[in-house]
C-alpha cells in the first residue's frame, strides 16, 4: 500500500451540485413513458386494466420473454448479441417432448437433458465468438438456423402434445401460489412469474454484485483495456453465451409447460422482443450500458402494451406496428437527450 | 477570399502543380501587427468558472506558446476560438475587426486552423482519403472519384510538409502513431498554401500538443513547417507540455493558471524555472525528484529475462533488481513498448524465459497471470488500453484486484472498493468529484493518475510504465515522478519506457537501449549525456567505456 508519509490533502472536491433536470429526464424518461402508457390504459379501461388480477396476468404473460431478456442482458453487456435464443427455446421444448415421448424418460431427467442442450448450444456460440473469432451476429445467425433445422428434424415438423406432456408440467405452467381473494375472486401468483423473478434476482446479483459481472462490464466498456487489466476476456465471453443458452433453455421449458405442447417453432419470436427489451432498458443508463433492472422495465413496457392494446381490441398486426414505433421513439428520445447534453 | 461555394477549388492550381516551390516567395513578415486579439474571454460550466477574463494576442509572424496545467483553461480558450463552445463573454478581433464565432465554420472562414491532440482519423481509409476528408474529392461527372488526382494532391500536401516516406495509398491503420499524426497535420493544410501568401486565407494555426505522439525526427519536420508558416507572416498558437520545445520554437509565451492568464512574455525574458513557477504557483526545486538518500537499488534479483522473443522483439535478455528503476530507450518502433507487452503476457511469446524471484520460471504468461504475480502495468495509451472510460474511477482502480477486495471468491465488496480507491486516489493526488465519477469526465492527467492508482493497489513487485507522463501537465508530472520514487523506495522494481530522454536520465538507475527489436546496449544513467543516449538510439555506438555490460 502507498505510504501516507507525505501530508496528502483531500483532493476530492465536494459533490454538491445543483440538480440537473435534463439528466434526471434522460435517466428516467423511459420510466415516465411507461407510467404514461399505464395511465392511458387505466383511463381507457378503468375496470379491467388496473387491477391486481390483470397485473399478475401480465407478469405471467411476460415471464418467458423476461427470462430470455434477462440472460440476453448478460451477453449484451459485452456488446455482443445472441440471435439464437428463440430457436434454441423451440429446440429445447422439442428435445423435452421427444425424450418424454420416445425415451420414456422421467420428467426430471428430461428437464436436465433439455437444460444441458441449452448450455451446449450456448457453448457452441461462445466458442465461435470467443475462440474462433467470428462476429456474434454471424455466429449466432448460423446457429439460429441450425437449431431451427434441428428442432424441425427431431420433431419431424409436428407438434408434440396430449398425454405425452405430463400433467405436473402443464399444471405448473397454469398454476400458482394463492395470495388470497380480492373482490371475491381468487388471486394467484403464477409459478412462471416466480421462475422469472428467480432468474431476475440471480441475473441482477450476477451482474451488479459479483466480480464476474464487474468484469463483464469492463469488457463491454473497453475489451483491450480489460484484457490488459487482467480480465480473462475469452473465457468470460464464452461463459456469457453459456448463460444466454441456459436462459433460452429455461424459457423453452416454460413454454412447453404453459402451452402443454412442444412445437418446433414456438419460441422463435422471443429473440427480437428480448433484444428490444434490453435496448429499451439501456435508455435508462447514463452511459448506455444494459442493466437487468432496465431490461425488466423494457419487458414490462412490451407486456403492458400487448395487454392493454388487446383489451382495447386493437388488431394484432396494428399492435406490432405500434410496439415497433414505441421502441424506436424511446431509443430516439434517449439518444437525442444524450446528444444535447 | 474563400467564398465557401463548392465550385471554388480548394487547392489552388499553382500550389498543387508546383509543390516544390518551397524556397520561393517568402513575403516579408508584417511584424508586430496583431492578427488576432482576444479580450474578456470568460466561460463557466454549471456555475464553475473555467476561464476568467482571459486575453490573448497573436502577432503576425510569431510562434506563441500557450502553457498551463491541465484544467488551467487552455482547452476552453481554444474551443472558444474554434467556435465550438459558446462563451459567457468574449471579444475577438481579427486584424482589428470585431468578429463573432458561432460555429466552427466562422473560425475557419476567418482564417483559423486547428490541429487537435487526439487522433481523429478513419483508420480503414487511405492516407489520401483522410487528408481530404473534410474537402470535396475531385470527381468525374460529379460521381466518380478521380483517385489518381486525389492521391497526387495528397502526395503534394505531404511533400509540402517535407514528408516523403508516407504513400497516399497506404491504409491509415498501418501507419505508426507518429505518421498518423503527420497525416492529420497535413489535413489541416489542405487548401492552404504554406509557401506563398496571397492564395490562402489561413492566418492563424492553433496546434494542441501536436508532438505528443511524434518522435524527435518527426517533430523536427513539424518545426520546419512551423518556421515556414512563421516566415510567411502567419501566427501559430502552440500548446505544449514540453518546455524544451517551447524554448526551441516559440517567440512569446502565455501562461495560464486556474482559468486566468497569468502573464505573457517574450521567450528570451524567461526561463523554464520561471514558467514552472508561474504555471504551478509554486517553486519546483528541480524537475526530477532525487532518490531519497540512503535508498539505493537493492541486490536481490526480482526478474531475470533470457532470450525473450515475440513478433516484435528478438532475443532480449536483462535483469531487474529490487528497488531499481530500469529505463528503456529507443526510437518509436524499436520494440520498447512491445518488450513491456511481452513481460505482461499481452503478446504471444515465441521464445525465451522469464523468471520471477518469488514465483520461479513463468510458463504461460497472460495479463491476468502477470497481475496475479504482482506485475503491474501502466500502458502507453491510457484511453484505448488503460481505462474503461464508461466506468467510475473506483471501478477502474480495482479492476485487476477484484478478487482480493471481494467478499469470498465471488461477491463484490463495494465498501472496501470505495475505501481502497479513495486511499489510492489520495496517494496519487487524484482530483475528482468522487471515486464514483465516470473516468471519461476526467482530465488527461487525472486519467493517468487513475491508471497509476490501479497499479499500486497491492504494492507490486514489478511495475511496468509505458510513457508514464505523456500528455500530462508539469504539476502532474512532478506528482508522478515523486510517486515513482516512493514506489521504488519500497523495493518495487520499475521498468520505464519513455521517449523523453531527460526523463529517463533524470529518473532511472540503468537504461537499456533498444533498436529494431533488440537490446543494443545498457548504460548507467549517470554515465551518459542526452546527446550520447540519443546517438545510441540511432545505432551509433559511442566509446566502449560508456557501455556497461552489467
Amino acid at each position: 500500500m502507498p505510504t501516507s508519509s507525505q501530508p496528502t490533502e483531500i483532493t476530492t472536491k465536494s459533490d454538491s451540485r445543483p440538480v440537473q433536470w435534463s439528466r434526471l429526464l434522460r435517466s428516467f424518461g423511459t420510466l415516465i413513458g411507461f407510467l404514461v402508457i399505464v395511465a392511458f390504459f387505466s383511463w381507457q379501461k378503468p375496470n379491467t386494466f388496473l387491477n391486481v388480477r390483470n397485473w399478475l396476468n401480465i407478469t405471467q404473460q411476460v415471464s418467458i420473454l423476461g427470462v430470455v431478456a434477462f440472460t440476453m442482458t448478460v451477453v449484451m453487456v459485452l456488446n455482443d448479441f445472441d440471435l439464437s435464443v428463440g430457436t434454441m427455446a423451440s429446440l429445447v421444448g422439442i428435445v423435452l417432448g421427444v425424450l418424454l415421448r420416445d425415451g420414456q424418460s422421467s420428467l426430471p431427467a428430461a428437464i436436465g437433458a433439455a437444460l444441458i442442450v441449452g448450455m451446449v448450444g450456448g457453448l457452441l456460440n461462445g466458442i465461435l465468438v470467443s475462440y474462433v473469432g467470428i462476429s456474434p451476429f454471424v455466429a449466432t445467425l448460423g446457429t439460429l438456423t441450425m437449431f431451427n433445422g434441428l428442432a424441425l428434424y427431431i420433431s419431424g415438423g409436428t407438434t408434440i402434445f396430449g398425454r405425452v406432456i405430463p400433467t405436473e408440467l402443464s399444471d405448473f405452467g397454469r398454476g400458482g401460489i394463492p395470495l388470497g381473494t380480492v373482490a371475491e375472486q381468487q388471486v394467484v401468483l403464477p409459478n412462471l412469474t416466480i421462475v422469472a423473478l428467480i432468474v431476475l434476482v440471480i441475473a441482477w446479483i450476477m451482474l451488479e454484485q459479483t466480480v464476474f459481472g464487474r468484469r463483464l462490464y469492463a469488457i463491454g466498456g473497453n475489451m483491450e483495456a480489460a484484457r490488459l487489466g487482467g480480465v480473462r476476456v475469452r473465457l468470460l465471453r464464452l461463459l456469457a453465451f453459456v448463460i444466454s443458452g441456459l436462459g433460452a433453455a429455461i424459457a423453452g421449458l416454460m413454454l412447453v409447460s404453459r402451452l402443454a405442447s412442444a412445437n418446433p417453432t414456438q419460441g422463435d419470436g422471443l429473440m427480437l422482443n428480448a433484444i428490444a427489451a434490453v435496448f429499451l432498458g439501456m435508455t435508462m443508463s447514463e452511459e448506455g450500458e444494459p442493466h437487468v433492472l432496465g431490461t425488466l422495465l423494457g419487458v414490462l413496457i412490451l407486456g403492458v402494451l400487448a395487454n392493454g392494446l388487446t383489451q382495447l381490441q386493437i388488431d394484432t398486426y396494428i399492435q406490432q406496428i405500434l410496439t415497433g414505433g414505441i421502441i424506436i421513439l424511446a431509443v430516439t428520445l434517449s439518444s437525442l437527450s444524450r446528444r444535447s447534453s | 477570399m474563400r467564398g465557401g461555394g463548392p465550385d471554388i477549388p480548394t487547392l489552388s492550381p499553382a500550389c498543387s502543380s508546383e509543390p516544390m516551390a518551397l524556397q520561393s516567395i517568402d513575403h516579408p513578415p508584417d511584424d508586430g501587427a496583431a492578427l488576432l486579439a482576444v479580450t474578456h474571454a470568460s466561460k463557466s460550466y454549471h456555475g464553475v468558472p473555467a476561464l476568467i477574463d482571459a486575453a490573448l494576442e497573436l502577432r503576425s509572424g510569431e510562434v506563441h506558446a500557450l502553457i498551463g496545467e491541465n484544467g488551467a483553461g487552455k482547452s476552453t480558450l481554444i474551443k472558444l476560438l474554434a467556435g465550438v463552445l459558446s462563451p459567457d463573454s468574449i471579444e475577438i478581433r481579427v486584424r482589428g475587426r470585431l468578429m463573432q464565432f458561432h460555429h466552427a465554420q466562422d473560425a475557419f472562414d476567418a482564417g483559423l486552423r486547428f490541429i487537435h491532440q487526439e487522433l481523429n482519423t478513419i483508420p480503414t481509409l487511405s492516407v489520401a482519403e483522410n487528408i481530404f476528408l473534410s474537402q470535396p474529392y475531385p470527381t468525374r461527372a460529379g460521381l466518380f472519384v478521380r483517385w489518381r488526382t486525389l492521391n497526387q494532391r495528397a502526395a503534394d500536401v505531404l511533400a509540402r510538409l517535407g514528408v516523403h516516406h508516407i504513400s497516399p495509398r497506404q491504409i491509415m491503420a498501418r501507419l505508426s502513431p507518429g505518421d498518423q499524426m503527420l497525416v492529420k497535420i497535413a489535413s489541416a493544410f489542405v487548401g492552404d498554401s504554406i509557401t506563398s501568401a496571397g492564395d490562402s486565407t489561413a492566418w492563424v494555426y492553433v496546434m494542441d500538443e501536436p508532438t505528443a505522439a511524434l518522435t524527435g525526427q518527426e517533430a523536427a519536420m513539424l518545426f520546419d513547417v512551423i518556421q515556414r508558416l512563421r516566415r510567411r507572416g502567419c501566427a501559430i498558437l502552440y500548446v505544449s507540455h514540453r518546455l524544451d520545445e517551447i524554448f526551441e520554437i516559440a517567440d512569446r509565451v502565455t501562461v495560464m493558471r486556474d482559468g486566468r492568464v497569468v502573464t505573457t512574455a517574450a521567450i528570451e525574458d524567461t526561463t523554464p524555472a520561471d514558467l514552472i513557477r508561474l504555471m504551478t504557483g509554486r517553486d519546483l526545486q528541480q524537475v526530477y525528484p532525487a532518490r531519497d538518500p540512503g535508498t539505493t537499488a537493492g541486490e536481490r534479483l526480482l526478474l531475470d529475462v533470457q532470450g525473450l522473443t515475440t513478433h516484435a522483439i528478438r532475443d532480449v535478455s536483462f535483469h531487474l533488481r529490487e528497488g531499481e528503476i530500469l529505463g528503456i530507450a529507443g526510437l518509436s518502433g524499436s520494440g520498447r513498448t512491445e518488450l513491456l507487452r511481452a513481460l505482461m503476457g499481452a503478446d504471444r511469446v515465441l521464445g525465451g524465459t522469464l523468471r520471477l524471484s518469488r514465483a520461479g520460471r513463468l510458463q504461460k504468461l497472460s495479463p491476468a497471470e502477470a497481475w496475479r504475480h504482482g506485475i503491474a502495468y501502466v500502458p502507453e495509451e491510457r484511453r484505448s488500453q488503460g481505462l474503461i472510460l464508461s466506468r467510475s474511477v473506483s471501478d477502474n482502480i480495482t479492476l485487476p484486484h477484484l478478487r482480493d477486495l471481494a467478499r469470498g471468491p465471488f461477491f463484490l465488496n463495494h465498501q472496501r472498493e470505495r475505501e481502497t480507491s479513495q486511499m489510492l486516489g489520495k496517494a496519487v493526488r487524484l482530483q475528482a468529484r468522487s471515486v464514483e465519477q465516470i473516468t471519461r469526465q476526467l482530465s488527461g492527467g487525472n486519467q493517468q493518475k487513475t491508471v497509476f492508482a490501479r497499479a499500486l493497489v497491492r504494492s507490486p513487485q514489478i511495475l511496468l510504465l509505458d510513457e508514464p507522463t505523456r500528455g500530462v501537465d508539469v504539476g502532474a508530472k512532478y506528482d508522478i515522478y515523486t510517486l515513482i520514487r516512493q514506489i521504488s523506495a519500497r523495493g518495487t522494481g520499475i521498468i520505464m519506457v519513455s521517449s523523453e530522454l531527460p526523463e529517463l536520465l533524470g529518473m532511472c538507475d540503468r537504461i537499456l537501449v533498444m533498436r529494431e527489436g533488440r537490446v543494443i546496449g545498457a548504460v548507467k544513467a549517470g554515465d551518459v549525456t542526452e546527446e550520447q543516449l540519443l546517438a545510441l538510439c540511432y545505432g551509433e555506438i559511442p566509446h566502449a567505456n560508456q557501455l556497461t555490460t552489467d
